[in-house]
């Protein structure tokens, strides 16, 4: 949805769509986690009337699926890819393997024994 | 021989006063938990490294002081489209007409 996204690239590492989407989503929810979590309180507070909970539920329910945390996924920051991403290194396994071996990972050796 | 349940509730309601915690006897669920929660949207937003000094901005700072980097990557980027296109193998031009009304010319 590129009305989620920045007018300005502002992204500093390998950027293709799917990164640049996850990206944007990442922004929208932090947006909007303040009106998501205040919606949450009203659905999960039981001593308020029902109708307003419903009215909630359902206000929650039609924002933008941009918002919704469970739309961010990890993804790797040298290649973009979704899979196998460490999360301590945000790389897919493959891109940590290189990275360690050159050297560029701080505190990162190849054990040997 | 037990104490009786008002007796404890009075306690507890005392006990909530003196260390100005919510008195809820019966867990009716309030959602305060919801209210608790820390906001995880900067940490989230984190994530990718975000652009910072380019190669432009450095040239731009120090045009006026008369120095200037090159900026061979983007260099490269230029002399390979060009060459592309002098082969014919560039990018089409963009349509004049937006892709909904094909009819209209």
């Amino acid at each position: 949805m590129s009305m989620f996204r920045s007018k300005k690239f502002d992204l500093g590492c390998f950027a293709n769509i799917k990164v640049i989407r996850d990206h944007s989503k990442r922004k929208a929810f932090e947006a909007a986690e303040p009106e998501r979590q205040a919606l949450r309180y009203i659905i999960r507070n039981t001593t308020l009337p029902q109708r307003t909970r419903a009215v909630a539920q359902l206000q929650l329910t039609q924002m933008h699926c941009y918002t919704r945390p469970t739309q961010i996924r990890n993804r790797c920051i040298m290649g973009g890819k979704g899979r196998g991403v460490l999360r301590d290194f945000k790389m897919t396994r493959f891109n940590f393997r290189m990275q360690a071996v050159l050297g560029n990972i701080p505190g990162v050796k190849k054990a040997s024994w | 021989m037990s104490v009786p349940r008002a007796r404890l509730l009075d306690l507890v309601k005392a006990q909530c006063q003196l260390f100005s915690t919510t008195f809820n006897p019966e867990g009716v669920r309030t959602g305060n938990k919801i209210l608790r929660q820390r906001l995880r949207g900067p940490a989230l937003a984190a994530y990718y490294p975000r652009k910072m000094v380019t190669i432009r901005d450095l040239q731009a700072e120090f045009a006026p002081l008369g120095l200037w980097t090159e900026d061979e990557k983007g260099d490269d980027r230029l002399d390979y489209i060009a060459a592309r296109k002098a082969r014919g193998k560039g990018t089409p031009k963009k349509k004049s007409t937006p892709p909904g009304n094909k009819n209209k010319k």
